[in-house]
């Protein structure tokens, strides 16, 4: 059975657009222009992912809204943020609300596609059983590639799509200086600097959480960041 | 010109003030003083009248001899000490005449007091000769002596000779030679005495021994077998009458003259014959009480004849042109002022006419105390007043003009800094105040308050322009994704690859336009950690070396660590800016110079590139939003590059500037280091 995409969108050449690159994917889409509309529908049925725009016409924050409602009624939906807001701000207070991603809708659509894929097949892969080979460990970190999960010292940290890509790359390869550039194709997203600087303050955030002396994502000043291990 | 001095200006108008009232205080005095004139007038007349009735105390008119040969006989108060001195006889030393001798000027003079006339001589003598010897006395050789002679006649009889001439210095004996007799004459007194320019003789003769006529002639030898050299007072063969004051006379003007008054008469020569009465004690000194108010309302009236001049003349003779007129027949009058004392003397010569004859003249003068007590008193109050007056109003308003600009000066160097430091909503000072100036200052605030909007305004352009274009722009780049997967002929996939291409960097042009607010953001929640400034830059640079191949990168920092505070991530950034900007301006193969050193606590990172100097009048708005001094075809620069490096550079504490150097652009990062912050 095809996978369900729901998108909240109230811009319609773009909902149509998306609607149209989901559905040639052979995705099923449900595609809505408000919250309303769209909570009332998901009643009866949950999408297997939703992908909101936070402006909703007259309802400035109703993509944060619906995100708290769905994330209550679901933990393991994939939500994915779609929108034209840039700020810091805002993708703090997405992710904040349980985003699996928060993109702006400068991403291109081979790249979302990719995202969606990778949600999809971690949402598999979380229903199977956890698979060895499929696990890379570089000394405290414990990559599962599969569920797209990554653990420090046996804890899991939450990562989002973007933050897990970034950690995978640099940590394959340790020692490694990862650029920019290498950083973004492994991300599947066109990222600037304070992009990438603020997706890499955000992920050694979550690792310090756990471990106060985490400092493993050294800064190579003016050329990236690489994984030191041990 | 300066506020100050304009305001400073328009107040000497106020000494308008005292000048006015000067001028009524000179107009006054001269009314005051032309009435006294006339006055004083009317009293020189009727003086004169009552004067004519003593037509026989005046001299005999001489018509033959010259009025200059006269010996005057000066009245004296006292008794003079015969002794050879002239200052016991209590007149001025001007009072004494002079002749030419043979070593100098002989200086003489003659007074009366009682019954006795008194002479004294001042002969300059190189070698004076004594008459050791009796036979020298006579003046027949054949030897001679230094003498004086005193000449009396009494026409038509015979000529009288007293001599003078001593043994010794000290008290002489005098001859009377009358004709060829001659005796030593024991009623004359004289001292003879000896001065390092030659002697001094003073003699004491009884009155009655003296005829109407005087003359004196000084022999002077330079020893005795010389025949000395004669110096006479007259110049014809006898003597001139001597003028002697009229007893007579002088008891008539001494009751005649009121008080503060003074009377004079002179013969028809000019002599004076009779003073009396004396002018006010006021006129001739000082009265200290009201010291400087005078000397301004001297310093104010017309200046007259020095007050001098108005004194009887110590030469005896009154030659003022007053008296002059008067004795020419007209009457005639004067004024005088002292240079001291400042008060005026009014004075009134009139004729004392016999018949047809004038006898001589009347001169009256009177101090003007009646005037200033009238006059100077008010008007040296009105001096004050409005001196006082032209002072306040030239202090208040100097000092008002030195507060009118305080405030227009701080006015505009507030909104200067204001507009410096962007400080745009600042309040101005005066913006309380009701008058122009606060109207200034307000409608100052409100233009600048205005353009701090717009300047925010168009700080903000860039994001938010960029926002709205993103949704648009999202419609676009997924319409074309979209049409990607659809069968299209060569052409339409051509067009669809180019509006790709347009739409990418439509998207480059937007996230660059939003650039700027979301380094302000992230300098915002930025967390600042401490790190090498040193270690950063040697990495950037490596970094550079391989981006830009075509330029070369020296790096130039002397300091072993540069430890400063702040995100190294963002001065990534901002030296990323910089170094671009350095590319962009410069050739191939150019070296681009990084330099970091400390300046007085405060780091100092520098780039420098080769490459055409800044244009000055963009120095300081080469950081501003969306300013580029780049050519046109270069599009990918929004001028927002420099900006970007301003607010990393400030949001660090520290500050950016661009120079042109020698055959470059030095761009210079100020940041504070960890010690300072």
């Amino acid at each position: 059975m095809a996978k369900r995409i729901a998108i909240i969108e109230d811009e319609a050449a773009i909902r149509e657009n998306y609607s149209a690159a989901f559905r040639r994917e052979g995705y099923g889409v449900d595609a809505f222009d408000a919250r309303e509309p769209a909570l009332n529908a998901f009643e009866t049925r949950l999408p297997d992912l939703v992908v909101i725009d936070v402006n909703l016409r007259d309802d400035i924050e109703g993509g944060f809204e619906l995100c708290r409602e769905l994330r209550a009624r679901s933990s393991d939906l994939p939500i994915i943020f779609l929108t034209a807001r840039d700020s810091e701000f805002d993708a703090v207070s997405g992710l904040r609300l349980g985003a699996d991603d928060y993109l702006t809708k400068d991403i291109s659509l081979p790249h979302l596609m990719a995202r969606i894929a990778a949600l999809f097949r971690r949402l598999d892969a979380m229903q199977k059983p956890q698979a060895a080979d499929s696990s890379i460990k570089r000394g405290d970190l414990a990559i599962d590639t599969e569920r797209m999960t990554v653990h420090w010292r046996d804890e899991a940290v939450g990562l989002t799509l973007t933050e897990f890509w970034l950690v995978h790359v640099m940590a394959r390869y340790p020692g490694h200086v990862k650029n920019r550039q290498q950083l973004m194709d492994a991300a599947q997203a066109v990222l600037d600097d304070n992009t990438i600087t603020s997706h890499i303050k955000r992920i050694r955030r979550k690792f310090v959480a756990i471990d106060a002396d985490f400092d493993a994502i050294e800064t190579v000043y003016g050329m990236g960041y690489r994984w030191l291990s041990d | 010109m300066t506020l100050k001095r304009q305001l400073l200006l328009v107040s000497l108008l106020a000494l308008l003030l005292p000048w006015a009232g000067c001028e009524f205080i000179r107009e006054t005095e001269s009314a005051l003083r032309s009435g006294q004139q006339q006055m004083l007038a009317g009293t020189a007349r009727a003086l004169a009248g009552t004067i004519a009735t003593h037509a026989d105390e005046y001299p005999d008119q001489i018509v033959d001899s010259e009025p200059a040969e006269q010996l005057f006989i000066h009245p004296l108060s006292t008794e003079p000490t015969i002794d050879g001195f002239f200052d016991d006889w209590l007149i001025s030393a001007r009072s004494l005449r002079s002749i030419g001798g043979r070593d100098g000027q002989i200086q003489f003079a003659m007074a009366s007091y009682g019954r006795m006339t008194y002479l004294y001589v001042n002969v300059p003598d190189h070698s004076v000769v004594y008459a050791t010897d009796q036979t020298m006395i006579l003046d027949d050789g054949p030897r001679y002596a230094d003498r004086v002679t005193l000449i009396s006649s009494n026409p038509p009889y015979l000529e009288e000779q007293f001599i003078f001439s001593a043994e010794a210095p000290g008290s002489i004996i005098s001859y009377k030679q009358s004709g060829i007799v001659n005796n030593p004459e024991p009623a004359i007194a004289a001292h003879w005495q000896d001065g390092p320019l030659g002697y001094r003789l003073e003699a004491q003769i009884p009155t009655e021994l003296l005829g109407t006529n005087l003359g004196l002639v000084i022999s002077d030898t330079n020893n005795s077998s010389q025949r000395a050299t004669r110096s006479s007072s007259f110049s014809g063969q006898s003597p001139a009458p001597a003028v002697v004051a009229s007893k007579g006379l002088n008891t008539a003007v001494d009751s005649l003259a009121q008080s503060g008054m003074r009377i004079l008469i002179t013969d028809a020569s000019g002599w004076r014959i009779a003073i009396g009465g004396e002018l006010s004690a006021a006129t001739i000194s000082e009265s200290p009480e009201d010291g400087w108010s005078n000397r301004i309302y001297d310093m104010l009236v017309e200046g007259g004849e020095a007050s001098a001049s108005a004194e009887p003349d110590p030469s005896g003779r009154e030659q003022q042109l007053y008296v002059s007129a008067a004795l020419a027949g007209g009457e005639k009058a004067s004024w005088f002022r002292g240079e001291d004392s400042g008060r005026a003397i009014v004075a009134v010569a009139a004729p004392v006419m016999n018949g047809n004859e004038v006898l001589g003249a009347l001169v009256v003068q009177m101090g003007t105390d009646a005037i200033l007590s009238s006059t100077n008193e008010g008007l040296a109050r009105l001096i004050n007043l409005t001196l006082i007056a032209t002072l306040l109003v030239a202090g208040t308003l100097i000092g008002y003009a030195s507060w009118l600009s305080r405030r227009i000066r701080h006015l505009s160097v507030a909104a200067e800094n204001a507009l410096l430091n962007e400080t745009l909503h600042t309040a101005l000072p005066s913006a309380l105040a009701v008058d122009e100036i606060g109207d200034l200052s307000r409608r100052f605030s409100h233009v600048l308050q205005q353009l701090g909007d717009n300047n925010a305004y168009l700080r903000s352009l860039a994001s938010k322009l960029s926002h709205e274009l993103r949704t648009p722009l999202a419609i676009v780049t997924s319409s074309l994704e979209n049409l990607e997967h659809e069968t299209q002929s060569d052409a339409s996939a051509g067009y669809t690859a180019r509006a790709r291409e347009g739409a990418d960097r439509l998207r480059r042009i937007l996230s660059a336009m939003s650039e700027a607010s979301r380094v302000e953001e992230l300098m915002e929640h930025a967390e600042p950690e401490a790190f090498d400034l040193r270690v950063v830059l040697e990495s950037t640079v490596k970094a550079y070396r391989d981006v830009y191949k075509k330029r070369s990168f020296e790096l130039d920092c002397a300091l072993y660590e540069a430890s400063m505070t702040g995100s190294p991530e963002l001065l990534i950034q901002m030296l990323d800016k910089l170094v671009d900007n350095a590319v962009d301006f410069s050739a191939t193969d150019d070296c681009i110079q990084l330099g970091l050193e400390e300046q007085e606590r405060r780091l100092l990172l520098s780039v420098t590139n080769p490459g055409p100097p800044l244009p000055s009048n963009m120095r300081t708005q080469l950081f501003d939003s969306m300013v580029s001094v780049r050519g046109g075809e270069n599009t990918r620069h929004l001028g927002l590059g420099l900006y970007i490096a301003k607010l990393i550079a400030e949001g660090h504490g520290g500050s950016i500037s661009a120079d042109n150097v020698a055959g470059g652009v030095c761009f210079s990062v100020q940041l504070p280091n960890q010690d300072s912050r």
